[in-house]
């Protein structure tokens, strides 16, 4: 049963990607500390691609999804519900936002950057995927009070 | 860097994250009683007709909210339970107004409200059933059908 507008998705396999996202992520950190910063910097740039193609293809086509889809799902009991793929993809964009800034930091020179933006995106994909924390239920709203986001659709007369 | 150092580090991280996850847990889907000042009335969210005549059940939710529509289910369900009592959901995606006049800081949030459309009580995060339930009855009790 698919429903084009609203994509549904077995919500599991968001949690799984984002475990491997916050693995990656710990291995980032450990090379870059060690002075191995160009590794370092090669495995933040595969999970920073990894938000590229999620945030704009959507959750639904990450490559995480794909592996959770073809190996751990066919293991598992079919998921209790399913939920949207719009939550999922929005924390693909927070990612996106937190490890773009990492990469910056780290072509600037700035000593430890990286490092602290990659311990900022692990704490987001560890929570998610542990807790199953939903970034978009706090961030996205705060972005909407800001007017940065879903801007009100009748102009102020 | 020393290896022994690094190590230390990354555990003290994994340890950070999850002291945070617990104090999430903890706090998520809380109920907590409203000072019983603030009154909503329909007019003052675009979209909505009339507030339950009893006690209404007032939903925030956004699109990229993934327990919201769990939430919708549950206080859809409960709402029907009883008589005059309303389950509303408001999309705030385009009503930042709405959400920073009541205060609104995550979704879902729950408000509960009585007849008079006082805010009784407030949950943030997804509401636990048992929870919603025992504060829609103080309220259904006071104010008979």
């Amino acid at each position: 049963m698919s429903n084009t507008s609203h994509p549904q998705i077995d919500p599991r396999g968001p949690r799984f990607g984002a475990g491997i996202t916050a693995v990656l992520l710990l291995v980032s950190i450990a090379l870059s500390l060690s002075g191995l910063t160009t590794a370092g910097f090669i495995i933040f740039a595969l999970v920073t691609l990894g938000f590229v193609w999620g945030t704009i293809a959507g959750i639904q086509r990450h490559p995480y999804g794909v592996i959770f889809k073809k190996f751990v799902r066919p293991r598992l009991a079919p998921p209790a519900e399913f939920e949207d793929a719009a939550p999922p993809t929005f924390a693909q964009g927070v990612g996106l936002f937190v490890t773009l800034i990492g990469v910056i930091l780290f072509l600037a020179h700035v000593p430890l950057g990286l490092p602290i933006a990659a311990a900022a995106a692990f704490v987001a994909a560890f929570l998610n995927s542990v807790f199953g924390y939903c970034l978009g239920c706090q961030i996205y709203l705060l972005l909407v009070r800001a007017r940065v986001l879903g801007r009100a659709s009748t102009p102020a007369v | 860097m020393n290896p022994f150092v690094v190590t230390g580090l990354l555990i003290a991280l994994v340890a950070f994250a999850t002291a945070l996850g617990f104090v999430y847990r903890s706090g998520n889907g809380r109920i907590r009683g409203a000072d019983g000042r603030t009154i909503i009335r329909a007019s003052d969210i675009p979209g909505i007709q009339l507030l339950g005549a009893r006690a209404t059940l007032l939903q925030f939710s956004t699109e990229v909210c993934a327990p919201c529509k769990p939430t919708r289910t549950l206080l859809g369900a409960i709402a029907d339970e009883s008589v005059d009592v309303q389950h509303i959901d408001v999309d705030l995606t385009h009503l930042p107004s709405v959400a920073s006049r009541f205060n609104i800081l995550q979704t879902p949030t729950t408000f509960i409200l009585d007849g008079e459309g006082v805010v009784r009580a407030r949950i943030g995060g997804a509401p636990r059933r048992a929870d919603v339930r025992e504060a829609l009855d103080r309220i259904l009790t006071l104010e008979p059908a």
